[in-house]
């Protein structure tokens, strides 16, 4: 009987292994337990402004130059919140896209005027190593963004 | 007393430097890479494809999906489906990321491959790893470090760092100086 015990539990630790090798954690990994939905912090950003939440979406880009941002999918269509890291803390693999993620971090808002909101856009456009179209900028606008301290994605 | 004092130098200036040499080596090279990162990707070879394909009528965009890779040749291995707009649906395949306009059939492809032997000098220089590495490239700054100071001291006399040695190394501090004095 205790072989049984003992054997049941080595095998119950080596797919807790396996399962928990699936996944890879970024920065300071993930504390929170509660998620935030992204639809909710899209619809109250101010409310959120600030404070630290959790996120979970399918990772839908990824900064190709330094890894230094990822975008994340809303539980609403067609909807996407971009996940800012501080360059070389973090750095997430481009082959990070179309796997699922969680990621904690701080609400950051933003209102920028049609210059910024054009360099921002001319930016993001260089670190994705695509031509930019300035007119493709529709003016100015809220950024909502989310300040990445820990991620852990699917592999 | 004084022989003895540079001898020991000497060994760990020579030793230090074998130690060192496949870093410094790593280090340098990924250095160049890096520096450029505004004109290239040091890391990975990003492929852009355009193609056009008659997309099947009637089907939803997840079920476009199948036909879509077997249209393209795709036997990478599916990973997800995305539509950021309800006019456009974005594939993800293990190395290549598909964006599909549903209404002219047009496709962008974007095939990443990691640069061998790059990617791997950049992951360490960049310190991706984290952990043990940040301790390792501490160690190495210091034996860098340590390679300087001792580098000053080998040679004695008019050569060494109380006459050609000292101009030299006098430069070498100021031109780090201009450039901050100049951009900074």
């Amino acid at each position: 009987m205790k072989k049984i015990v003992f054997l049941s539990l080595i095998l119950v630790l080596l797919c807790v292994g396996q399962v928990a090798a699936k996944s890879r954690t970024y920065g300071k990994g993930i504390q929170l337990t509660e998620v935030t939905k992204i639809s909710t912090i899209l619809d109250n950003p101010e409310s959120y402004e600030g404070k630290r939440v959790k996120v979970a979406g399918m990772v839908v880009g990824v900064c190709a130059s330094r890894g230094c941002w990822i975008y994340l999918t809303s539980d609403r269509p067609y909807e996407k919140i971009q996940v800012k890291v501080t360059d070389g803390e973090i750095v997430f693999p481009m082959s990070a896209s179309g796997h699922q993620a969680q990621v904690e971090g701080v609400v950051d808002v933003m209102n920028l005027t049609l210059e910024q909101m054009t360099n921002y856009e001319r930016h993001l456009a260089e670190e994705r190593g695509e031509a930019f179209d300035p007119a493709t900028v529709k003016g100015p606008g809220k950024l909502v963004r989310i300040i990445g301290l820990g991620a852990e994605i699917e592999e | 007393m004084r022989i003895r004092w540079r001898k020991w130098n000497t060994v760990i200036h020579r030793d230090l430097g074998y130690i060192c040499f496949g870093l410094t080596v790593i280090y340098a090279i990924s250095g160049l890479a890096v520096n450029h990162i505004a004109d290239w990707n040091p890391s990975y070879r990003i492929e852009r494809l355009t193609t056009t394909m008659q997309l099947q009528e009637g089907l939803s965009a997840a079920d476009l999906v199948p036909s879509i890779l077997q249209g393209l040749d795709e036997t990478g291995k599916y990973k997800n489906s995305f539509q950021p707009d309800p006019n456009t649906l974005k594939i993800f395949v293990e190395g290549n990321t598909l964006t599909v306009n549903l209404k002219t059939g047009l496709i962008d492809q974007e095939k990443v491959t990691k640069r061998p032997g790059l990617f791997e000098v950049n992951f360490l220089h960049l310190n991706h790893p984290k952990k043990m590495w940040t301790i390792f490239a501490d160690l190495y700054a210091i034996a860098l470090l340590l390679l300087a100071i001792t580098g000053l001291f080998i040679l004695p006399g008019k050569k060494g760092i109380k006459g050609r040695g000292a101009w030299l190394t006098t430069l070498g501090v100021l031109l780090p100086i201009f450039f901050v004095w100049l951009y900074g």
